[in-house]
């Protein structure tokens, strides 16, 4: 672990790679950090140990950016989410699988002794018949009703398979985190639990699990220090249903039947409200994951947030 | 709503009480939800709702409840009524009339979560998903379950097989040995004759899809008395695994079979007069 000289962080524009950049460089003073990605990085940090690259995610790029420098560490937190609209599926596939496996690919041939790859929970799905507490062994559904989510569990598949098949040569880890929200996260979930206007389902009510981008951040960290070769669920103890985290957000709860918002996303979908068909399973039934693994390997590592204190933080925003 | 119904049966739900058992409830769900679903104002105000109907409808009475410690359990009991009614009962049992009290975990078919506002009424409730994961998850985290080994067959029978308990499955025993928690037998008496003139035609049901279809003149519930009998504790052996073999696993099976079967006998002599109980079995 002392031994960790250089990090490189793909997706830097994302507000979770400015946090876990930032807990780098205090865990690790000397360590220097390259941050890459495709999007234009705003405000970067003032670090002189940070250096930041924008290009486009293709072989040439990466096999250059590997070529000249080498990385013990890689954390791979580009996954192009699957809940904004904006990006389309074969943009999405590229990125996530094909960059993936690039990413992958090239750690290993320049002698990376470390990658930590961000999936989702979402891999698990969101069933009626999901058990409460779904552990790291558990089928992914995901993609069973919705073919659109193919990618998303494709790519965690992907970083599995590579992981076991390689992991005499590096250390991988997989983490499948809960919703992350926090003000410098901006994703579909963080905007819709704190838009008045969104609507909630008046027959369905979901146990929600949300980590702080903070404590999210933290357990990259800990992945890097402390967690074994190994796919790890990460969310806190505490869990929220949504119609009371919307209340402590102290946004209303419009309520409508399932139906009638099923079809109203059909309808409006891109023109008004960019909200896709598949999450509003996510807002029907509950994925609930068992984060023992990860509190088992990472200890001691306390969450910070619990999840009303986190919401709150949302909400001062 | 509540108002409705307890001025209709001219009875009004025991404020103190309620406050008493939920103020301990609390403590045991100190966010007043957990990761099931379950919302203690909603369970709350659900519970008050049938209070009128657990206590001046059904007249229910529990006999047993010093049986039960502060500790999880595996409620095991007979399954009555055709439409689990008595499983309502017990939870509301359990929930006011045992010391401490506790939110018993009903576990519930997988088609039944997915239906809207009232899977979500169900979990608010405590109900959970009978997924065999799920409840040792629950088990191991305290919570106490009740399962009806009998399933769908405890409920769908014809008034002549009225209190004849049908066969056990092993899931609630295996579940009981992964866990370690202790078995807890139960018998409901009067439940049956709640629907006391019913044929259970098997062929239709076969044909339709169904899981029953029950053939009644009657299918509104009447107001039998019910008595619910909580039994001793049943220790899980140690000398067995989740994974021995069925041969070892059956005869303990039957033992806890034969336990809420002999309740039933029991509380069969000695229950309170319905027109009704003439139909059902009557040794």
């Amino acid at each position: 672990m002392s031994e960790y000289k250089s990090a490189l962080i793909i997706g830097m524009a994302g507000g979770l790679a400015r946090i876990t950049a930032t807990l780098l460089t205090r865990e690790f003073p000397n360590m220097k950090i390259t941050g890459v990605d495709s999007r234009p990085i705003k405000e970067p940090l003032k670090n002189s140990n940070i250096r930041y690259l924008q290009f486009r995610y293709s072989r040439s790029h990466f096999e250059k950016l590997f070529r000249d420098q080498s990385f013990d560490v890689v954390l791979h937190l580009a996954r192009m989410s699957h809940s904004d609209t904006s990006n389309n599926l074969s943009q999405r596939l590229e990125t996530n699988i094909t960059s993936t496996n690039r990413i992958l690919d090239l750690s290993l041939k320049f002698g990376t002794k470390k990658i930590v790859v961000l999936s989702t929970f979402h891999v698990y799905g969101a069933l009626s018949d999901n058990p409460v507490f779904i552990s790291e062994e558990s089928p992914l559904k995901a993609s069973i009703k919705y073919p659109e989510l193919r990618d998303v569990v494709e790519m965690d598949q992907l970083a599995s398979s590579w992981m076991w098949k390689n992991q005499n040569h590096i250390e991988t880890v997989i983490l499948r985190p809960c919703n992350i929200i926090g003000p410098q996260i901006r994703n579909t979930m963080t905007q819709y639990l704190s838009s008045p206007y969104a609507p909630v389902c008046s027959d369905f009510n979901p146990m929600f699990q949300f980590i702080h981008e903070y404590d999210m951040s933290r357990a990259i960290v800990a992945a890097i220090k402390k967690l074994p070769v190994g796919i790890y669920n990460v969310a806190p103890d505490d869990v929220i249903s949504l119609k009371e985290a919307r209340k402590v957000l102290q946004v209303p709860n419009i309520q409508l039947p399932s139906f009638v918002l099923e079809g109203g996303v059909r309808l409006l979908s891109n023109a008004f409200w960019s909200f896709p068909r598949y999450l509003i399973d996510y807002i029907k039934f509950a994925s609930i994951i068992d984060n023992s693994a990860f509190k088992a390997h990472a200890q001691p590592f306390e969450f910070r947030y619990r999840i009303k204190e986190a919401l709150e933080l949302l909400k001062l925003d | 709503m509540s108002n409705f119904i307890s001025n209709f049966l001219d009875i009004n739900v025991p404020k103190d009480q309620f406050d008493q058992i939920f103020d301990h409830l609390k403590q045991v769900y100190p966010d007043g939800e957990d990761p099931w679903g379950l919302n203690l104002k909603k369970t709350r105000r659900s519970i008050e709702y049938v209070w009128p109907i657990y206590k001046h409808y059904f007249k229910t009475r529990v006999f047993g409840a010093e049986n039960v410690e502060n500790k999880p359990y595996l409620v095991v009991s007979n399954h009555t009524g055709q439409i689990a009614i008595d499983g309502m009962l017990i939870c509301t049992a359990f929930a006011t009339e045992v010391f401490p009290p506790r939110i018993l975990r009903s576990m519930v078919e997988r088609f039944f979560t997915s239906i809207p506002y009232l899977g979500t009424w169900a979990a608010e409730g405590g109900a959970v998903l009978g997924d065999r994961q799920n409840c040792l998850n629950l088990l191991q985290r305290g919570q106490s379950i009740l399962a009806f080994p009998e399933g769908v067959k405890g409920i769908s029978k014809s008034t002549t097989d009225y209190y004849k308990v049908q066969r056990f499955t092993r899931g609630f025993f295996r579940m009981a040995l992964t866990s370690g928690v202790d078995i807890l037998p139960l018998a409901t008496v009067g439940a049956e004759e709640i629907f006391p003139w019913v044929y259970q035609a098997k062929g239709l049901a076969k044909l339709f899809n169904l899981p029953a279809a029950p053939i009644s003149p009657l299918y509104l519930p009447l107001p039998s008395p019910v008595d619910i009998y909580i039994g001793e504790v049943y220790k899980i052996p140690t000398d067995l695994s989740p994974e021995s073999p069925d041969e070892l696993i059956d005869p303990h099976v039957e033992k806890i079979r034969d336990q809420i079967q002999e309740m039933i006998r029991k509380g069969l002599e000695n229950r309170r007069p319905f027109f009704a109980n003439r139909y059902g079995r009557r040794e």
